[in-house]
């Protein structure tokens, strides 16, 4: 009697386990169906090369071509990575093989607040501080005259990739830092003891023991810099032209569903859900990528 | 071991040189679009010019950058409407134009570049930023009441056909009464003149009002005032924009719906009914340290618009 009430029990709780399992399996099948079931068709409305390869983004005259849109994130997030890997695979170095543990104490908290302040308060530091600095330097005569960028504005795709890139250096310095930690002692000691110095140790032996960890961290900041959309909206400027430069701006999927979900309706809204559609796509590939090396770490 | 580490370091300067590649190549582009190679050649003799001395430090050769609010926005649908910079072939806003989604980003973006301009509803005008006169009028509640201010539009409050909550009409007509209007009028939009006075049956009871953002700041204020004559009366204010203000008052999720737009046919057609309730005039804004314009005729603000004139010196 005792016996099979526990296992009532426990039946019970398995299905409980079991129900908050399917909660967020069932949410992702929802949104693929919201989005695919809205979006396909609407596709199919506007012509699958007219919406994918248009050059124009033009609602009110019935135009809609995300290709500036698509390249625009493309560029954005290439500029993030540009930007944020570098500057967060040797500060993941530094945290894990150089630092002091003194000045990891204070290294680390200041590395996980920058992962929690809320992108919309980076936007805003953006908005009011670093594109009005851009916009002075682009004024200066050295700017105009050597290196002949004229017109270049504050709001542009450098802007954008540079804010980006700080905002993925919490994610690329955690991944990268951790894979780092987990490489086995004997390979720094083994190098050690064959003569190469601590530097060399690091960069020769670690690191690329760590390669498919960095290779991870790398690929969670572009899914996390093609998905940002606040403070890409407003430092980016958010023309509907193909990206015109380094310093002009320019509009990502992200930002055209944001800026013009509000008031749209119609085909108008509807073509916002395809581009809602291509981004889940661009976002399923990184997954896959990210899946793709994860698995062949562990054939390794 | 080595060839290996050599292989991903090559591999890693390979990746990154073409995604500077990526970013840089697009860079030379940019000389060869029309707008900036139309900049270039106005650059030089405009440089010699004399006519700087009077603008002071201002530098009037630099380009516009033109800021507009999103595509559907209820400003931006006025705005182009009234210049012309919608004709027959629809709207014609420059792709260079950056796009901005709310009043105060735009306000934000103007008053941090000195060669922005941009528009804004004129109740929310502030000092950061400065108005130019539109064909020699300023903007203000006279000149748009009496017409010599063209940039104008109405604020409307829909409902679904005719209101049936005693509560929601008692406050439309307090909203149309002499006393609502006058708060219209105070917090820089236009009011009508000569409403009646409020004479309610202040009934009891809950509603919900939402829409336009635009719309929004005003309606607080009405309803402060209802409410200090009716404190039984629970109205809620939700603020999210003018296409869900009528599709919110069509579907019932507001008892009222904000526009800060005419409707568009098929609401009406769906039964959507609009009233005005006051009018609110368009402010062109510019930055401060732009001293060379004070003025814009409407068709020198459809130019800079459409990209036709890119430069301030060009006007």
């Amino acid at each position: 009697m005792k016996t099979s009430s526990v296992k009532a029990k426990e039946k019970v709780m398995q299905w409980v386990f079991t129900l908050c399992a399917c909660v967020s399996i069932l949410a992702v099948a929802l949104i693929c169906l919201f989005l695919f079931a809205n979006g396909l068709p609407t596709l199919g409305k506007i012509g699958p090369l007219n919406f994918l390869l248009g050059t124009n983004w033009k609602p009110g005259n019935d135009l809609y071509g995300i290709l500036p849109m698509i390249l625009g994130s493309i560029y954005v997030t290439a500029g993030a990575i540009v930007v944020g890997v570098p500057v967060g695979l040797l500060t993941a170095v530094y945290m894990s093989r150089f630092a002091s543990p003194r000045i990891n104490r204070v290294l680390l908290p200041a590395v996980q607040l920058l992962a929690g302040i809320p992108s919309v308060v980076y936007g805003f530091f953006g908005m009011v501080v670093l594109v009005p600095a851009i916009q002075q330097v682009l004024k200066t005569d050295f700017v105009r005259k050597v290196l002949h960028i004229n017109n270049g504005k504050g709001m542009s795709l450098f802007t954008a990739s540079l804010l980006l890139g700080i905002m993925i250096l919490p994610t690329i310095i955690t991944v990268s830092k951790t894979s780092l930690d987990a490489v086995p002692e004997s390979y720094y000691e083994g190098s050690l003891a064959l003569g190469a110095t601590h530097e060399r140790s690091v960069f020769f032996t670690l690191l690329p023991a760590a390669k498919s960890g960095v290779m991870s961290a790398v690929i969670l900041g572009i899914g996390r810099a093609i998905a940002e959309t606040m403070a890409v909206v407003m430092v980016a400027g958010n023309q509907t032209w193909m990206p015109q430069g380094l310093f002009q701006g320019l509009r990502t999927m992200t930002s055209n569903i944001v800026i013009e979900m509000g008031y749209a309706a119609g085909l108008h809204r509807e073509a916002l859900i395809a581009t809602g559609v291509v981004l889940f796509v661009f976002i399923l590939i990184i997954n896959l990528c990210f899946s793709l090396v994860k698995g062949a770490e562990k054939n390794a | 071991m080595k060839r290996k580490i050599a292989l991903v370091c090559a591999a890693a300067m390979a990746l990154s040189l073409a995604a500077c590649g990526s970013t840089g190549s697009s860079e030379p582009a940019s000389e060869s679009t029309p707008a900036s190679e139309s900049v270039a050649t106005e650059e030089t003799p405009a440089e010699e010019a004399p006519a700087e001395e009077a603008a002071g430090d201002f530098d009037a050769t630099q380009a516009i950058t033109v800021v507009t609010r999103e595509d559907g926005s209820g400003t931006r649908g006025a705005f182009i409407e009234l210049t012309g910079v919608e004709d027959d072939n629809g709207d014609n806003t420059t792709a260079a134009a950056a796009t901005q989604n709310s009043t105060n980003a735009v306000m934000t973006t103007v008053a941090n570049d000195e060669t922005a301009i941009g528009y804004i509803s004129l109740g929310s005008l502030n000092n950061e930023v400065k108005a130019v006169t539109v064909a020699g009028v300023a903007p203000s509640a006279e000149t748009v009441t009496d017409g010599t201010y063209t940039l104008a539009r109405p604020f409307n409050i829909v409902t679904n056909g005719e209101p049936t909550d005693e509560l929601a009409i008692d406050f439309i007509n307090y909203c149309m009464s002499a006393e609502g209007q006058a708060i219209a009028t105070e917090e820089g939009y236009v009011g009508a003149e000569g409403a009646a006075a409020f004479e309610g049956t202040l009934p009891a009871g809950s509603i919900t009002v939402g829409g336009s953002s635009s719309v929004s700041p005003l309606m607080e204020k009405l309803i402060e005032g209802y409410q200090a004559l009716n404190a039984e009366a629970s109205i809620e204010l939700l603020q999210t924009d003018s296409t869900i203000g009528v599709s919110g008052a069509l579907d019932g999720t507001y008892t009222i719906g904000m526009a800060s737009r005419e409707l568009k046919d098929e609401e009406v057609a769906s039964g959507a009914t609009a009233t005005v309730l006051a009018m609110d005039g368009i402010a062109v804004i510019v930055n401060p340290a732009n001293t060379a314009v004070d003025d814009l005729s409407i068709d020198q603000i459809r130019s800079i618009y459409v990209g036709e004139v890119t430069t301030w010196d060009a006007l």
